[in-house]
């Protein structure tokens, strides 16, 4: 009996089997490593010349942690789902959102890979994309304010009343307008960048 | 050699059958079922019989009890259950019938 890092060789295996099982739910990792040291006492004690070599070679036949691990997600029915690709409905999606928003915001829910919030955010800034401003800007000139000018036959300005808001200060009314327009096209980049490239998907099933 | 990704897949597949029919009679530990399976070839990483184990006592195929050794740990026995004996069964007539139709066509193949 010469192995005077049989401990040491055999917690070193032990370890790097429960960093390899790290993402298995915490009774199949026990589990596991039970079994694991079940195994390697019961070898030891089947090994009548035990050295440091020879439990080397007990450890190395159990197998890679990473071999043996790899295994227990099918073996034990759970199917971790591959990493979702974003692909064409994605690019669709964020083409879409600003220029034509019902299809656009159909397929943003419709892919995986976007959190529910980000979904929420593309939906509704702004709602309906060009298209709901458009809407909200033929809104505000027929009701948002108005102007009736009176004039006489030879077109002299006689008198001139505005109804609703006056209109904002130069420079406010800019970058309003600017922040307007453009914030369909900000939304779309924010889902484009907010995509989960890679990501991968919850699991569905764990034992 | 082509088809090594094939028999993998069919060692692989027929492996958990082949614990079934291990254990059918008397129920055995699994270190007496790394042995035998080791001889034949058919598990090459001891380690990974382990989560099979696991699967086949989840799904309700094999049952454990945990006896006391006289030269070592304790030690965990699997026995088949009623349900194992019938996935075995089922496994066995399936094999069978696809062993005869492969080997009557691999012979057929030899005729000039």
């Amino acid at each position: 009996m010469t192995a005077p890092h049989a401990d040491q060789l055999i917690d070193g295996y032990l370890a790097r089997i429960r960093a390899a099982a790290g993402d298995l739910p915490a009774a199949a990792r026990n589990e596991l490593l039970d079994d694991m040291r079940s195994h390697i006492a019961e070898a030891r004690v089947h090994d009548l010349e035990e050295t440091d070599a020879s439990i080397l070679n007990i450890l190395d036949r159990l197998g890679e942690p990473a071999t043996v691990v790899a295994e227990a997600p099918d073996r034990l029915g759970i199917h971790p789902s591959p990493p979702y690709r974003p692909g064409f409905l994605e690019v669709a999606a964020v083409i879409l959102v600003p220029f034509l928003w019902p299809v656009g915001v159909i397929l943003l829910w419709m892919s995986p890979a976007w959190h529910w919030r980000d979904k929420l955010i593309g939906t509704v800034i702004p709602p309906g994309g060009y298209i709901g401003l458009s809407y909200i800007l033929l809104a505000g000139t027929t009701t948002g304010s108005s102007c009736t000018t009176i004039r006489d036959q030879a077109g002299h300005l006689l008198q001139s009343s505005c109804t609703g808001s006056p209109g904002l200060p130069g420079v406010v009314a800019v970058l309003w307008a600017i922040l307007l327009f453009g914030s369909p096209l900000i939304s779309a980049t924010y889902l484009a960048l907010r995509l989960r490239w890679g990501s991968p998907r919850q699991t569905a099933a764990t034992a | 050699m082509p088809a090594d990704g094939l028999v993998s897949q069919m060692r692989r597949g027929a492996l958990e059958y082949c614990v079934l029919a291990l254990i059918r009679e008397p129920p055995r530990y699994a270190f007496e079922l790394i042995e035998a399976l080791g001889r034949t070839g058919m598990l090459t990483t001891e380690g990974t019989l382990y989560p099979l184990l696991s699967r086949l006592r989840r799904d309700g195929l094999v049952k454990t009890d945990w006896r006391e050794s006289t030269d070592g740990p304790p030690r965990r026995y699997y026995e088949l259950t009623t349900e194992g004996r019938r996935a075995l069964t089922a496994f066995k007539n399936e094999w069978t019938s696809f062993r005869g139709a492969v080997d009557g066509i691999l012979q057929e193949g030899k005729k000039p």
